[in-house]
């Protein structure tokens, strides 16, 4: 009896528990970087009151409808200028993701590298 | 008798207290060498630290450079395009009446390049002939500056 309990008491102590901290990093987000742009190009016309009726001939000779969308020489400046500026911001938002994903997961850009 | 027994009860407690001091002693050393190398390693760890907020500091000036630069060459090609169409006075409108197919023939180029300059905005890679530009005869001159980038306007 006295063995069995000095063997039990032996056997079955409370082990001190241990808790320890592991630091685990946060998953990287690894988006796919958007495909470029493909774009297609576009055939302006420039029509004035004296070539108006050839160039609605010609679209007629090639099967085109005879109809166009009009812009003055104004509003033409204007789409340009705002097809720049459309261009500037992507540019702009693109290498400012770019430079995030640099600074943050460089380790992931020179993987891609 | 008694007074021989007292000296050296006296020596003998002389000699222990002595011992357990040199062992104190031996203890705080070695407690000392210890807290000298956590030191010495707290430093080294201060040390990498200082050195990483640093490299950081430098990327970030080094990141809005760049961007600041950016902005600014896309600047000029915007400023470009307005002089482009205002240029001396120039008015499009008569050109266009003037001389309808050159004009058109140029509007139909310059929209070829800007639509490739809108690819290249997106990220699309740029060509070899695109990389290796230097002549304006060469160049996408609706954005070189992101089209062209060995191109030095002249």
């Amino acid at each position: 009896m006295l063995i069995l309990s000095i063997f039990l008491t032996n056997c079955s102590g409370v082990k001190q528990l241990e808790i320890f901290k592991q630091e685990v990093p946060r998953e990287k987000l690894n988006l796919n970087t958007p495909t470029p742009l493909e774009l297609e190009n576009l055939r302006w016309i420039i029509i004035t009151s004296k070539n108006a009726d050839e160039v609605f001939k010609k679209l007629e000779e090639q099967g085109i409808d005879p109809v166009l969308w009009g812009l003055t020489d104004k509003d033409f400046e204007l789409l340009a200028k705002n097809f720049a500026r459309i261009r500037n911001q992507l540019k702009i938002t693109n290498d400012l993701l770019d430079k995030y994903k640099e600074y943050y997961e460089p380790e992931v850009k020179n993987e891609q590298k | 008798m008694s007074i021989r027994l007292f000296f050296i009860g006296i020596l003998a407690s002389a000699i222990i207290g002595a011992g357990v001091y040199v062992m104190k002693l031996q203890r705080d050393n070695a407690i000392l060498k210890e807290n000298a190398i956590k030191l010495e390693s707290a430093v080294a760890d201060q040390k990498a630290l200082i050195e990483n907020q640093k490299k950081d500091f430098q990327d970030i000036l080094d990141a809005n450079n760049k961007m600041n630069e950016l902005v600014n060459v896309l600047k000029k090609d915007l400023e470009d395009l307005d002089k482009r169409f205002n240029k001396k006075n120039r008015d499009v409108g008569k050109l266009a009446i003037a001389k309808t197919k050159s004009i058109e023939r140029i509007t139909n180029g310059a929209s070829a390049l800007a639509t490739r300059c809108i690819e290249i905005a997106s990220g699309s890679p740029l060509t070899e002939a695109e990389l290796n530009a230097t002549k304006k005869s060469e160049i996408n001159s609706e954005c070189p500056s992101i089209a062209n980038p060995k191109y030095i306007p002249y």
